[in-house]
């Protein structure tokens, strides 16, 4: 069973168009599902859980990163047993911007999306683990004093830096630099206006500092001392073009 | 105690297609550096430094620190011993303060090194001829 998660900035009038044509074409798909509209909903996550464990297989986010964020911190929450969470295939129609997400799942915009949820191209991704907050594609310290704790080494970032710890690349800038890229591991990327770049990757860290962390682009966070990684915690449709 | 000079040999810094880390110049590390991929210093380091694959100092890097590696390209400043299994390149703006041990070497007019050198080419050939032969398995 399809469950299509519509988050509640789609109620908006200019959003009728495009929702439209993704409706026909899901349905010329043979696509159909279950629609979930996020807008008078208070707890989202115990209600996609209660789909998924009603026996919903795909769960479609439709929108932008934090309807992404939202939808997928719902399946993989520790109420969700992970007996359920095996079957569960989870895919994006992007509409609206903040889209890097799906940039990194190399989905693209909403009638596209459709046909790539058809292909059914199906990849195991990790999910980041910023604290008690899960993160698909990167969180991001913007100009603050802080030290990262790689176990063995420690890192001291000025506030001349942004530092940016991704899961999932959205940046095809640093995949063009000449560096391996370990699926497995969190990657750090620092940089600062001058054009400077660090990059190091670890299983897990510990950051010291107080401040604000922003995760997918969309949700802002107190600074967490702990970030890791799930490894292959979700079964995600992906394009093509995706970055990983 | 076996010193030899390789001229001959002109080697560039293709190897660093693919860096595992990059130590920027606008951070600091202060720790045990381990790692199995070519590593790139820019910034500074304290403590020590160890990698499997290649490293390259680069020109403003300060390195405090006792470091091995497979090979190296070295044109920053270290504070340390620095034992290179196969091929080490000291260019023209490297400062090393400490013993230095290699299997090869080439040194640019200009770089000022203040240690004991040890440069053992046997080592290096055995190191290439066991690779070699890994490689055609």
């Amino acid at each position: 069973m399809n469950l299509f998660v519509y988050d509640d900035f789609l109620n908006k009038s200019r959003y009728n168009r495009v929702l439209n044509k993704i409706e026909i074409r899901l349905t010329d798909l043979g696509l159909n599902g279950k629609i979930l509209r996020l807008g008078s909903i208070k707890n989202t996550s115990s209600l996609i859980q209660q789909e998924v464990r009603n026996g919903a297989k795909n769960i479609i986010a439709v929108g932008n990163n934090f309807t992404v964020n939202k939808v997928v911190s719902a399946l993989v929450d520790n109420n969700l047993s992970d007996l359920f969470l095996k079957d569960v295939l989870f895919s994006l129609i992007p509409v609206g911007d903040n889209q890097s997400i799906a940039q990194s799942l190399g989905i693209e915009k909403e009638e596209e999306a459709c046909n790539i949820i058809l292909a059914r191209r199906i990849e195991k991704i990790n999910i980041g683990l910023a604290g008690k907050n899960y993160f698909i594609n990167k969180a991001e310290i913007k100009k603050s004093n802080i030290l990262l704790d790689f176990n063995d080494f420690k890192v001291e970032v000025s506030d001349k830096n942004t530092t940016s710890i991704y899961n999932l690349f959205d940046n095809t800038d640093i995949l063009n630099k000449n560096i391996i890229f370990n699926n497995n591991k969190i990657k750090v990327v620092i940089t600062n206006k001058n054009g400077d770049l660090s990059y190091l990757q670890a299983d897990n860290l510990q950051i010291n500092g107080e401040d604000l962390m922003l995760i997918d682009n969309s949700i802002t966070i107190n600074l967490p001392k702990n970030i890791g990684l799930l490894k292959n915690k979700l079964n995600v449709i992906v394009g093509k073009n995706r970055l990983f | 105690m076996i010193i030899k000079f390789m001229f001959k040999k002109e080697k560039n810094l293709e190897n660093f297609k693919n860096a595992e880390t990059i130590i920027g110049a606008s951070i600091r590390v202060k720790g045990n550096f381990n790692g199995q991929g070519d590593v790139i210093i820019e910034g500074k380091l304290d403590g020590s430094l160890k990698t499997s694959a290649n490293l390259l100092i680069g020109e403003k890097a300060k390195v405090t620190a006792n470091v091995e590696a497979k090979e190296a390209f070295i044109n920053g400043e270290i504070q340390g011993n620095l034992k290179v299994k196969n091929y080490l390149s000291i260019g023209k703006t490297a400062k090393i303060v400490g013993d230095v041990e290699c299997g090869e070497i080439s040194i640019s007019r200009g770089a000022l090194v203040k240690g004991q050198m040890i440069i053992n080419a046997d080592s290096a050939k055995d190191l290439e001829k066991k690779e070699t032969k890994e490689t055609e398995k």
